[in-house]
């Protein structure tokens, strides 16, 4: 298992996929954050409940970008056919199924701490530099930074397993935009009381807060640990029980 | 390019893995069959390849060739049937690149990395030293566009890359699909004598191929298969004129079936 792991994470770093996603990340994080933190009124900044829909945009871009490495992580195999090359090498589906699941974890884990330290560090400066205080205590900022980084672990293993499922790239990647951008959004505006059950919303749950939605319309952080973790499980699961039953193209 | 490549062995103990696999077939197919819903892509194909045999695999585009490789190496799973390589299934060998090593198609490769690195994360996986990977890169003389992405390779150079990643843990048995398309006059050349040193060492070839009198100049036998079925078995020294009569049997073979 660790020699596939080790292939697995040479396999992150000798693409340039890696680095366009951060890439464009960081080019997402600078436009959503700073058009936050400029366009907004001063007055609506001031108020504790909307500083944290601010900074929780590092929340969903972090996992959305981490799913989005787990997902590439295997479809770009079968886009490729590097798939072929990679069972021949070790045949047992179930071994770099996981050492998939666990090198883009890794990746996914990195990714969902410089989103959230990016977006901290971004929006804490916009607001002084108009000279708004900042209304989140370091506490807040922890569990921010730490449940950011582990929801993209978590995010990873869910995009993985898509990835598995799909084994399209474009599928794969739009599904996953449409559903943490898109669809998480409608469910949280119009269904709120069971969207706190949604992957999404858990891992707000998990960092305190999340794009526009922090507080009282959350769940508790260990219940969004507990919810991510089975939403992790059962996606990567998934997708090596399919992977296990289908053949190879 | 020289003929005369060195062995370059891996030092392997896959001896100890399996005491009587060598004793077996290189590759036993016995009564495999692939449908895809009503489509009957391998008929009942039953055949064994004795080690140090050179086998060509022939037939009309669509014949079940490549399906049938890829059940060989545990890709698909067999409707009925089942393809054993030295005793086991694919998916049953521990090492598997120390028995086997496969070409399967000339793109498998991520066009963004180099041939270095393509090699090293296959060599990781299958725990093969990094060493072994230089000396492949020399061996079908890819040293100087190691460090290149694949993407600005020619055909030849993929087929020859995807040759070394086939040769990463000096396997017993090479199965190659097409692996003259897209070399040149030397790269054919080239393959042709690796390949005859490769099966002079006792071990086996099994290659797939359209262009025949590539494979009457290399190999011992050819299977040739129409419409996922065998139809024929043939031993070149039976042949009176080598390409020319193969072609021959071949046509006559493959017509009489289409009809």
């Amino acid at each position: 298992m660790s020699r596939q792991l080790r292939s697995e994470l040479l396999k992150q770093r000798t693409t340039r996929t890696t680095l366009t996603v951060l890439a464009c990340m960081l080019g997402l994080i600078l436009l959503v954050v700073l058009l936050h933190v400029f366009a907004l009124s001063a007055a609506d900044l001031r108020k504790a409940s909307n500083q944290p829909k601010v900074y929780g945009w590092g929340t969903s871009i972090g996992a959305l970008f981490a799913a989005l490495l787990g997902a590439v992580s295997i479809t770009s195999e079968f886009r490729t056919g590097t798939i072929r090359p990679t069972l021949l090498a070790t045949p047992n589906r179930a071994t770099v199924l996981t050492a998939k699941v666990l090198g883009a974890g890794l990746a996914g884990l990195l990714v969902g701490l410089i989103a959230e330290v990016l977006v901290s560090s971004i929006a804490s400066g916009g607001l002084a530099i108009r000279g708004i205080h900042i209304t989140l205590s370091a506490g807040d900022f922890a569990q921010m930074v730490a449940g950011g980084a582990a929801a993209g672990a978590a995010w990873a293993a869910i995009g993985t397993g898509v990835g598995a499922l799909v084994r399209n790239q474009v599928g794969a990647v739009v599904g996953l935009c449409v559903w943490l951008l898109l669809v998480e959004s409608i469910l949280i505006g119009d269904v709120p009381s069971a969207a706190k059950f949604s992957p999404g919303a858990s891992a707000g749950a998990l960092a305190g807060m999340i794009q526009n939605v922090s507080g009282g319309a959350l769940l508790p952080p260990a219940l969004g640990a507990l919810l991510l973790l089975v939403y992790a499980a059962a996606s990567a699961s998934a997708g090596l029980l399919l992977t296990k039953l289908r053949d190879i193209p | 390019m020289q003929d005369d490549n060195p062995r370059l062995a891996v030092q392997a103990d896959r001896r100890d893995e399996t005491p009587t696999g060598l004793a077996e077939p290189a590759v036993r197919v016995d009564g495999l069959s692939k449908r895809y819903g009503d489509v009957v892509a391998v008929d009942s194909l039953t055949f064994a390849l004795q080690p140090g045999t050179l086998t060509g695999f022939l037939g009309p585009n669509g014949a079940g060739k490549t399906t049938t490789l890829r059940l060989l190496l545990g890709l698909a799973t067999p409707s009925s049937g089942e393809a054993l390589i030295f005793g086991r299934p694919y998916r049953d060998l521990q090492h598997p690149a120390r028995w086997v090593g496969a070409v399967l198609e000339s793109s498998d490769f991520d066009p963004g990395r180099s041939g270095r690195n393509h090699l090293r994360v296959l060599a990781l996986a299958a725990g093969i030293p990094r060493a072994r990977v230089e000396e492949l890169l020399e061996l079908v003389e890819l040293e100087p566009a190691a460090d290149r992405p694949v993407k600005t390779y020619s055909l030849g150079m993929r087929q020859r890359l995807g040759l070394a990643a086939a040769l990463l843990g000096d396997p017993e048995l090479l199965v190659l699909d097409e692996p003259a398309n897209g070399l040149d006059a030397a790269g054919v050349h080239w393959l042709r004598g690796f390949l005859r040193q490769f099966g002079a060492g006792g071990r086996t070839v099994l290659m797939s191929s359209h262009i025949l009198a590539e494979v009457a100049q290399t190999v011992d036998q050819v299977l040739i298969i129409n419409h996922g079925r065998l139809i024929a078995t043939v031993r070149m020294d039976e042949l009176s004129d080598g390409a020319r009569s193969l072609e021959e049997l071949y046509l006559e073979l493959t017509d009489t079936e289409a009809q």
